[in-house]
Formats: C-alpha cells, structure tokens, sequence
C-alpha cells in the first residue's frame, strides 16, 4: 500500500517551472490532492443513499400504518402483528424448507462431484465451462425453462410415467409436490457452483502433502481428514454463506414457476413481502417483515461464521 | 506453511488398508474408476445442459409437437418461422430488448468505472480511521443484504424523484446492485499493479488521475473485462427491481416481458421459448469469453485467480 502524500502528488514540473498556473492545472492539483476521497466518493455516496438510507426508511415505514387517508404511527405493532399473520408465518417455514433442502442438496452433491472429478481427466477445461451455463442463466428463463418441463403431459410427465402409471404428477400446481419442483430448480442452477468452487478448492491441496501422507501409510480417509479438509475448510464455509444469503432471497424463479401457489405451498418471504407491500399496499407490514428478514440474515451469518470458527478451529 | 500441514501425517499411526481400498486399488489397476468417472461426469453434464437444450429446440416445434406424448427428442420439420411469429404477435419485445440493452450497456460501463476507480483509492492511498480496511467491507455487506429488504423505501424514495418507470431509475439500482462485485474484483487486480510504475509515471509529468488512467487502468484491462461481463450479466438478467420499478411499457426490461408470457392460467408455449432463448443467448456469448473469471466472481473472488 503507497503512501501518496500530498507533496508527492504535486509533479515537481507543474508547480516549479510553470510560471503561469492556469486554472486548469490548479483544477488538475487539487483533484489530485483530493483524489483518494474523489475516488471513493461515488461508490460510497451510491452505496449510501441506495441501500444504507432505504434502511433507514424501511425501519421509520415499518412503524407506520397506511390507511386510505394516510399513514399513522403504530410503534411496534406492525411486528406483533407479524407473530399471529398465519401467511407470514407459513412463508418462514417454506423458506427455510426451501433453503436447508436446496443448500443442503447442494452441498453434498457438489462436494460429491467435485471430489470424483479431482482425478486427472482430460476435458477439464470443457466441462468447467458447460456446467457454468446454469449459474449465469437468469431465474427468470431458468423458471420457464422449467416450468416447461413440468408441463402437464410434458417432459417429466413423460420420464415419470412408469411410476405414476401416466397419470400427470401436477409438478407445480399439487400442493405437496410444488416446493419440491420449485427447489429442484435451485437445486439444478447451484450444484456446478460448489462442484466448481470446491474442485478449484482440492486442486489447489499440493501433492508432495499427499503424496508424503501415503508413504507414511496414511489410509484414504485419515488423508481426506486430516490433509484435504483443512485445505478446504474456508471454501466451505464460503460457499455455504453465499448460497445460504442468496436461497433466503429467492424470488424470480417462485415468482415465473407458481406465484407462491397452489395455497401458498412456495409462498417463499420474498414473495409474501411482495404481495403485501404491492398487492395489498400494505408498506407497513412488509417493512416489518423487511426488517426481520434483514436481522435473521444478520444473525444467521455470523452465527454461522462463529460455528465455522469454533468447530475447525481457525 | 508446509510444517502445518505436515505435523498431523507425521502423528498418523500406520493402518492397514481396508478391503474397500483394496478393491479400489484393483479397480484402478483395471482402469475402472477412471470409466466411473467419465460415467459420472456425463450424467452430470446431460443433468445440466439437457433442460437448456430442451428449451432452444422449443423454438423450432409446433405447440402440438412440443407438449406430445412421447415427447420429440429431436425436433423435425423446423419451424423457423416462431421467432418472426413473436415479433409480429409481440411488437412490443422490441423494445424490452431495446430498454434492457440501453439499461446494461450504461449500467456496465458507470459501475465498472466507479467500483474501480474505488478500488484503486482502497489499494493505493492510506485513510484515516482504518477506511482503507473498512469501507471496502461495508462495501461487500451491501452484497449479503436482501435486496427485497430495500425495495419498499426505494420504490417510495423513486416514485417521489419521478423515477418510477424510467430507463434511469433502474439504471442506478442495477449500478449500486453491482458496484460491490466490481470492487472485490477489481482489488485483486490492482494489488499486482507496482507501485513504482505510478511513482514513475508521476515524474514524467502524469498527474495522478492521469496516470490512473492511461498507465494503470491499461494494466488491468482483463480485470475491468471480467467486472464489465459479470456486471453485463447480472443486469441483463434481473427480475426483482424490474418488476416493482417499471411496470409501464416505457422502462420494461427483458426478464419482465418474459414473465408476462407466463399467467396463472395459461402460458404461451412457443413464443415463450423464443423469447427466453433470446434472452439467453447474449448472456452465453459473454459467459464463454470470461469462464475463468465467472468462477472468481461467484465466489466473490476465492478461487478463479
């Protein structure tokens, strides 16, 4: 890291052999003397006023209670509300449904393909690549991608028949099936991301390590343990985070593949929120929902960092 | 580095191995596993890519032909023709594409030159208060935050500025939105920049932002290529913002007219398809000239370097 002092940033040539500084060249000193503030400024000004002031405003409208005449300051009882909104309640229990199974999913079948992968086979730079495709899909095409295969008398419809006798499974629309349908999706999207973070995480554990660990007879699994896993242990801890903030936000793939539907069976947070704050105009509760949604994320992070740190010991 | 690693092998007693490692040894003799696991990545692969291919080859069936029973593998007697039909039943798709374009294109450029221009300031200069430490990961905090969280004062906030329904509105959400990945990007990027090319560039006459721009930024082009098709990608694909910030024709963006394809009632099967496999395919081309850095950028750049 340079330390640019100020007298530093004035070139010798402009402030001693210029007799005449115009007030382009005093424009151009000053920026420079300023320039790690000016640099900075728009990233932080943007970031300022379009995510760290609205959280200010969600917390001030989740006191609010908007009437046709007005709003009305209520204090808290937005959240009490919260406690007893079946709706509401029902879409923490979808959602975190939806999170543990898909992250979990996730998870166990990356690292799975990851370490079958982790042998020298050719090809390496070709399915890095094609599994890429899902992951910079967007949710919404990945929704209608889908919502095309789960068509009735469609293509899974088809691949099922031996088990449902032809019958058509109603993949979105029966209301014990449709979360699932809607969590394979995730689960189709994000497997190549942990198969291709962890992959990357097991090519870079150094070979001598191993190959000194198999000369002192170290058995397969002591190796995995006590060499492989150390080596990965922040990767996991990683993507687990990543994936576990971004399934807490899902909203376009629910929002293309069922609206939340068949009664509320995939009516995931975003989803409600969005239905009470834009269907029902109802800004108050939805910031209050805003708000709890904002601090269960909080907690679960750090409390999910802190578990990380302890367990592995880092 | 090596000694950390080392000390737990060392401590390791001898075990014998097990029957399964010796059936594996003798698989490996054979060759097998090696079958195993081209096996297995050719499941996984036809798992992942199948459902896309599923998709563009939509476009060239008929509505009778896409949804019959046994499905058709492999469409005959192409219908070329669907993606005219969309346009001439849609005229509208015309200018979500066009709103979408316009809405990335200055998206990518705005947040790739601000989130750099940062970057450099946070690798460079020394702050007061430890900010050259902290505000970079207040930065990356805005990345974990819900962006539903923020979306009701927003809506609120831009209704009062007039930039509801706008190009502009959603052009500074997506810029914010994307800010956080240009930053941790392009960090890395000018950490391997030496500071004494700048040191130099400055006593040949440069000023500092001058040479910012004509000796380092040049430096770090495959960086800034990397941010800008992230970035590109990103915005081109998002539906949350779109949907609650422009529902008036003017400011639609793509993903949002792909969604009204699909009602609770009914769905328009062919033009669909079309439609989402245009919206697809800008995105493949970008994704393929930045595969290596993708990775990075998923991962908030743990792995990829």
């Amino acid at each position: 890291m340079a330390t640019d002092t100020d007298s530093e940033a004035v070139s010798p040539d402009v402030t001693q052999f210029s007799t005449d500084t115009s007030s382009r060249e005093d424009v151009l000193l000053w920026v420079d003397d300023h320039l790690r503030w000016l640099m900075t400024l728009p990233a932080v000004l943007i970031l300022f006023s379009l995510t760290f002031y609205p959280l200010l405003r969600a917390l001030q409208f989740s006191t609010l209670s908007y009437l046709p005449t007005g709003t009305v300051y209520v204090g808290i009882e937005n959240y009490v509300g919260l406690l007893s909104d079946g709706a509401f309640i029902n879409s923490l229990v979808v959602t975190a449904k939806f999170v543990g199974i898909a992250v979990g999913v996730e998870f166990v079948l990356g690292f799975a393909m990851a370490l079958v992968l982790n042998k020298k086979i050719k090809i390496r730079g070709l399915w890095q690549t094609l599994i890429l495709i899902p992951m910079i899909l967007s949710p919404t095409v990945i929704g209608l991608i889908w919502r095309l295969m789960y068509a009735p008398n469609g293509l899974l419809d088809f691949i099922a028949a031996p088990l449902t006798g032809g019958a058509n499974v109603g993949w979105i629309s029966e209301t014990s099936v449709a979360l699932y349908s809607v969590i394979l999706t995730d689960i189709w999207q994000w497997t190549p991301f942990v198969v291709l973070v962890l992959f990357a995480g097991l090519q870079s554990v150094p070979d001598d390590v191993s190959e000194a660990a198999i000369m002192d007879g170290a058995s397969r699994r002591q190796r995995f343990m006590h060499i492989t896993m150390p080596y990965l242990k922040s990767l996991i801890v990683l993507i687990l985070i990543i994936r576990l903030v971004d399934a807490l936000r899902v909203f376009a793939k629910v929002f293309i593949l069922t609206r939340g539907g068949p009664s509320d069976a995939t009516n995931v947070i975003s989803m409600e929120m969005y239905r009470t704050a834009f269907r029902f105009n109802n800004f108050g509760e939805a910031s209050a929902m805003a708000v709890s949604l904002l601090v269960l994320v909080l907690i679960l992070a750090m409390s999910f960092v802190n578990i990380a740190n302890v367990e592995f010991g880092s | 580095m090596t000694t950390k690693q080392d000390t737990p092998v060392e401590t390791m007693p001898y075990t014998e191995p097990s029957g399964l490692e010796k059936l594996h040894g003798r698989l490996t003799d054979l060759g097998l596993t090696k079958l195993g696991v081209y096996s297995a990545l050719a499941v996984f692969l036809v798992w992942t890519l199948f459902p896309v291919y599923w998709l563009v080859t939509a476009t060239l069936k008929t509505r009778e032909t896409l949804l019959s029973f046994p499905p058709q593998w492999i469409p005959v007697d192409a219908q070329f023709g669907n993606f005219a039909r969309l346009f001439a039943e849609r005229p509208e798709f015309v200018t979500f594409i066009t709103n979408s374009v316009i809405i990335t294109v200055v998206t990518t450029i705005v947040a790739t030159t601000i989130g750099a221009m940062a970057a450099y300031a946070f690798v460079t200069f020394d702050y007061p208060y430890n900010l050259d430490f902290h505000l970079p990961f207040y930065i990356l905090s805005t990345r974990f935050m819900p962006p539903i969280v923020t979306i009701i004062p927003l809506f609120v906030i831009f209704r009062g500025f007039g930039l509801v329904n706008t190009l502009r509105g959603l052009i500074l959400v997506y810029t914010m939105f994307n800010i956080p990945f240009a930053v941790w990007m392009m960090k890395g990027f000018f950490e391997e920049v030496p500071e004494s090319l700048i040191e130099s560039a400055m006593i040949d006459g440069h000023t500092h932002l001058g040479a910012f721009f004509k000796i380092v930024l040049p430096l770090v082009k495959p960086g800034l290529i990397a941010s800008a098709i992230f970035t590109t990608i990103i915005t081109w694909n998002e539906l949350l913002f779109a949907v609650i910030l422009a529902q008036s024709s003017e400011a639609i963006t793509v993903p949002v007219g792909l969604a009204s394809f699909v009602t609770k009632f009914s769905v328009q099967w062919i033009n669909m398809s079309v439609a989402a496999t245009i919206a697809l395919a800008p995105v493949l081309v970008f994704a393929f000239m930045a595969r290596q850095q993708l990775v990075r950028g998923f991962s908030m750049g743990a792995v990829g370097k």
